[in-house]
């Protein structure tokens, strides 16, 4: 490496040619889908105050009745008063709220973020550490974001607008839970944990980026459909009446409760279906053209009879789908909700339909790119931290592909390659793909995935099953989990591996095994957790040297030798651990018992039939806590320069290195230069003095090259990890795990760190995912990082994350397509779990950086999911920007 | 008082800044001035259960929180204030 590479993208092969090269051409989407998508360019996020009024007003109404029935009953008064919407052209209709990007506030969760800078509630969140993310975010200036108050519209967390003549009630709503929200409830007993403050220490530092039991308590997980669709509501209705007449008076009394609860949100449910049917009517009665009266008059029967029904096609199946798709959304703040295996639950729908002539491709084709709009359109309305600097705007619903059946054949089938081609013709970041890749899958699936990835759509990911499977039976064998059932796995958010189970869905007299989530949320417990700030704490004895602030007690080791270091790291990584598993699972604690679950509990295997939700333990499966970090590569690669550049060589000493990290090498930090990644940063004049530590920083070995000496050090640290979580026990009282994925935390998260010895400067964001190489330092192919990155047994982990950026000319055409596959192959059959790309030349993302208004629907794979580019931070665009582009394979 | 799209049940709010007009499919924004065809939507300021308070607040009913925008289309005790 040399001073050259801190001022420009990095290339593996040859450079680029002089033109900029535009991705391959792809298929417009139908005229139907192209309107409703145009439609969705033009709309900004937008909150709104219906349901959260109706839901405390009648919370308030209901003030000492049995807390679940309360719960119900909130939810059913927000659920009947939600103003219906239908937009034209629609063929799947409702939405979250009553705007076409529509979201609002939870004040029951957490009330705080939203309030005025200036109000006791904001300031107090903000002394407790609970903000300081948000304070480190950069939100995308472009797309639906509205990052600014005007006129009538109040802006908030850089994201939402709200109309001013909200705002007083917002407020006034948001003052009602004062004391009685979760997160207020729960960090009235979380102060109990001995050591909290320094809990509170962590969240300032923001060594942990946030609390999951009052800001996304749901989510990371798949929904399963099968309840609705094999019984309609009407059906499950009548079951729990049944079952609620057998639990009457009867111990374990909280299932009578729960039945009763779950039957009063159907009917809520229910009447907001019907609430849409009439505005179809109304809809109809003002169509001029009469194809389009003869369609919203099909959409009010359809509503109607689903309001009641199991579907009688596949166009109903899709349609219920995704009414409680909503259902689920609209009962908690929640990212990561995955569709799961549409395209295997919904084919015996759509194969019956195919042979009595109800259906064709075309027609199919249209629905699924009408209902990729659709779940494009959810919004999460959340704190800044949480969804610019978590979520960047996404909210991951992970459709997935392929996998194996329950009798271990391939799942494949037709409709698949439809939903592929869907992905192409319609391309938008909702719902992102995911191929559950497994040596049985037919070629041409295989190929057309192939296809839908390089047209640089960021998804399909490709995903191994075996290894997954292995995870499962590991981690869940316990509860009972087996091989068979294994195979019914499913994407849960960006990459959570989850837990499924086979449903035996009848349809005229025969039974059909339909994959669906059996577990709630994953990517609870321990959020996530900063991995070279804990040890640039070390380095510093416990102090975060940003803010002068004491985090943790002096560690006591003199860092005489590089085991000290390492003991530190792992000293502090423990402490955190600790601290924050007992401080969440109280605020989940909380969660459940002020705010359980209910839609999400009726549709999750075996709620209905224990009587439990799913914060009892009602669901199949329940060990789905973990821990989550961020920044692996660059903890990897300063270990690797501290033990071979003080311990091996003796060329500098640990003072050299802490003095260096607190001058940042030289330079200015990133929020002074405006770029957040090694490209364009700006020399102080000491930069000379900094000069040679700087440069045998960033010439000591780096993870991505197939290098013993680093590989080790991955090796020894990921075996620690997914061996240590297990010592920690969720709020179920099951073992944890280690879950690795960045999501966008690595931008906030690398904006409160200072330089690493790995050369990284101060404010800047760290590598993305696990496994990805830090941007520019992966020099020797991609085979050299595929060896790296598989150098520990990825099964230990639920996931691992790899992101490659390839450029558009090495993967043309059909060779390049079999060149494509081959290298996905090479990957996961050396045992990586997950691979994903962005294939596009760099030097459009700079332009679209520089020119966005001209870039609105150009999409990107970031970290787990595909966003706009124009939706995304400045602090992932520069790191997207700066990965290595692969020029040849 | 006078009436702007938002208040019509003609409108059909796309965000916060926009919407389109359910009759003539014609873009619009929420504040722009009733047309010949509207109609108002029910909301709380239009009920005579309603109260106002201080700016964007009022009182349902005499004794619960509510506020004049609220479309209270699907809210039971919804009546119309009676015509001065």
């Amino acid at each position: 490496m040399n001073d050259h590479d801190l001022s420009t993208t990095s290339y593996y092969g040859d450079q680029p040619g002089e033109l900029i090269s535009d991705r391959e051409p792809k298929p417009e989407p139908s005229l139907r889908a192209k309107k409703a998508r145009d439609l969705y360019f033009e709309a900004k996020s937008s909150a709104s105050m219906e349901f959260p009024y109706w839901y405390t007003r009648r919370w308030d109404e209901l003030d000492g009745e049995i807390p679940v029935i309360r719960r119900a009953e909130a939810l059913k008064a927000g659920f009947e008063h939600l103003t219906p919407v239908i937009y034209p052209g629609e063929l799947l209709a409702m939405g979250k709220a009553s705007y076409l990007r529509g979201s609002y506030p939870m004040p029951w969760l957490s009330e705080a973020f939203f309030m005025a800078a200036e109000d006791k509630l904001y300031r107090e969140a903000q002394e407790s550490g609970k903000l300081t993310a948000d304070r480190f975010t950069t939100m995308g200036k472009g797309g639906g974001n509205v990052t600014k108050s005007t006129g009538n519209v109040i802006s908030i967390a850089g994201k939402f607008g709200l109309r001013v003549e909200e705002m007083p009630a917002m407020l006034e709503v948001a003052k009602k839970w004062k004391d009685r929200s979760v997160d207020d409830i729960g960090h009235k007993y979380e102060q109990m944990v001995p050591g909290y403050k320094e809990k509170e220490a962590l969240m300032r530092s923001v060594i942990c980026m946030f609390d999951s039991g009052y800001t996304l308590p749901q989510g990371r997980e798949v929904i399963n459909y099968y309840y609705p669709l094999q019984f309609g509501i009407s059906g499950i209705i009548r079951n729990c009446e049944e079952s609620l007449t057998e639990a009457a008076g009867y111990p374990s009394m909280d299932r009578l409760y729960f039945f009763k609860a779950v039957i009063i949100v159907l009917e809520g449910i229910q009447k907001w279906i019907r609430n849409y049917a009439g505005e179809a009517h109304l809809m109809a009665s003002l169509a001029v053209e009469e194809k389009e009266r003869t369609e919203l008059l099909e959409m009010a029967g359809r509503l109607e009879w689903l309001s009641e029904n199991s579907p009688r096609s596949f166009h109903d199946a899709l349609q219920l789908n995704w009414i409680f798709h909503v259902a689920v959304l609209n009962e908690d703040a929640i990212s990561g909700l995955s569709p799961g295996r549409v395209g295997q639950i919904l084919y015996p729908f759509w194969q019956r339909d195919m042979k009595n002539g109800v259906i064709d491709r075309e027609k199919t084709l249209e629905l699924l790119e009408i209902m990729r709009v659709k779940f494009t359109e959810i919004d999460c309305f959340a704190s800044m931290g949480v969804v610019g600097g978590v979520l960047s705007g996404n909210t991951f619903n992970n459709l997935c592909l392929g996998g194996l059946q329950k009798d271990g054949t391939s799942a494949t089938n037709e409709l698949e390659l439809l939903i592929l081609q869907a992905g192409i013709t319609c391309d938008t970041p909702q719902p992102t793909l995911s191929v559950l890749y497994d040596e049985k899958l037919p070629e041409e699936f295989l190929l057309k995935g192939v296809e839908c990835t390089k047209i640089g759509t960021g998804y399909p990911a490709w995903v191994n099953n075996r290894v997954a499977m292995e995870f499962l039976q590991s981690n869940y064998g316990h509860e009972g989990l087996d091989v068979e059932e294994a195979r019914a796995w499913s994407i849960g958010g960006c990459l959570e591996t989850s837990p499924g189970s086979w449903m035996p869905l009848e349809l005229d007299g025969e039974i059909h095994w339909i994959p669906g989530g059996s577990a709630p949320a994953t990517s609870v417990g321990v959020h996530f957790l900063s991995l070279p700030k804990l040890l640039e704490v070390a380095l510093f004895d416990g102090m975060d040297m940003r803010t002068g602030e004491r985090i943790f007690p002096s560690h006591g080791y003199r860092m005489e030798n590089y085991e000290e270091i390492w003991n530190a790291f792992k000293d502090y990584f423990s402490r955190a651990c600790h601290l924050l598993t007992l401080t969440n699972n109280i605020q989940h604690d909380a969660w459940r018992k002020i705010s359980p679950s209910l839609v999400n509990s009726l549709l999750k295997p075996d709620c209905l039939a224990t009587g439990k939700d799913i914060g009892q333990m009602g669901s199949r499966y329940n060990t789905t806590f973990n821990i989550e970090t961020c920044g692996t590569a660059n903890l990897i690669n300063s270990l690797a320069a501290l033990k071979k550049n003080i311990f091996t060589e003796h060329i500098f000493s640990l003072d050299d290195y802490r003095n260096a990290l607190l001058a940042n090498f030289g330079y200015k930090n990133a929020l002074e230069s405006g770029s957040y990644s090694l490209v364009d940063q700006v020399p102080t004049p000491d930069y000379d003095h900094w000069k040679k530590i700087h440069k045998a920083s960033l010439d000591a070995p780096k993870f991505g090259n197939d290098n013993p000496f680093v590989d080790s050090i991955m090796k020894a640290w990921e075996e620690w990890f997914c061996s240590m979580a297990h010592n920690y026990r969720s709020l179920y009282d099951q073992p944890m795990y280690a879950c690795q994925i960045s999501v966008s935390t690595h931008g906030p998260m690398g904006a409160v760190t200072l330089a690493g010895a790995d050369g990284r400067l101060s404010g800047t964001t760290f590598s993305d995912g696990s496994v990805s190489a830090y941007p520019g330092t992966d020099r020797n192919g991609p085979y050299a990082l595929f060896n790296s990155a598989t150098c520990w047994n990825h099964s230990l982990s639920q996931n691992s994350q790899l992101n490659l950026k390839i450029h558009p000319s090495v993967v043309k055409g059909r060779e390049g397509s079999r060149k494509f596959l081959e290298l996905i192959r090479a990957y996961l059959r050396k045992g990586g779990f997950h691979v994903q790309f962005n294939i596009v030349d760099s030097r459009m993302l700079r332009q679209a950086q520089s020119e966005p208004e001209k870039y609105r629907s150009l999409l990107v794979r970031v970290a787990g999911f595909t966003q706009y580019w124009v939706e995304l931070g400045k602090q992932i665009q520069d790191e997207v920007i700066a990965r290595t582009e692969y020029e040849a394979l | 008082m006078p009436y702007l799209c938002k208040d019509c049940r003609y409108y059909l709010p796309v965000d916060v800044f926009t919407g389109i007009c359910k009759i003539t499919r014609a873009k619009l924004t929420p504040d722009d001035a009733f047309c010949e065809k509207s109609e108002k939507i029910p909301k709380c300021k239009f009920c005579e259960h309603f109260t106002p308070e201080r700016d964007y607040l009022g009182l349902c009913m005499g004794n619960t929180l509510c506020y004049p925008d609220l479309v209270a289309a699907k809210c039971a005790d919804f009546t119309w204030e009676k015509q001065p």
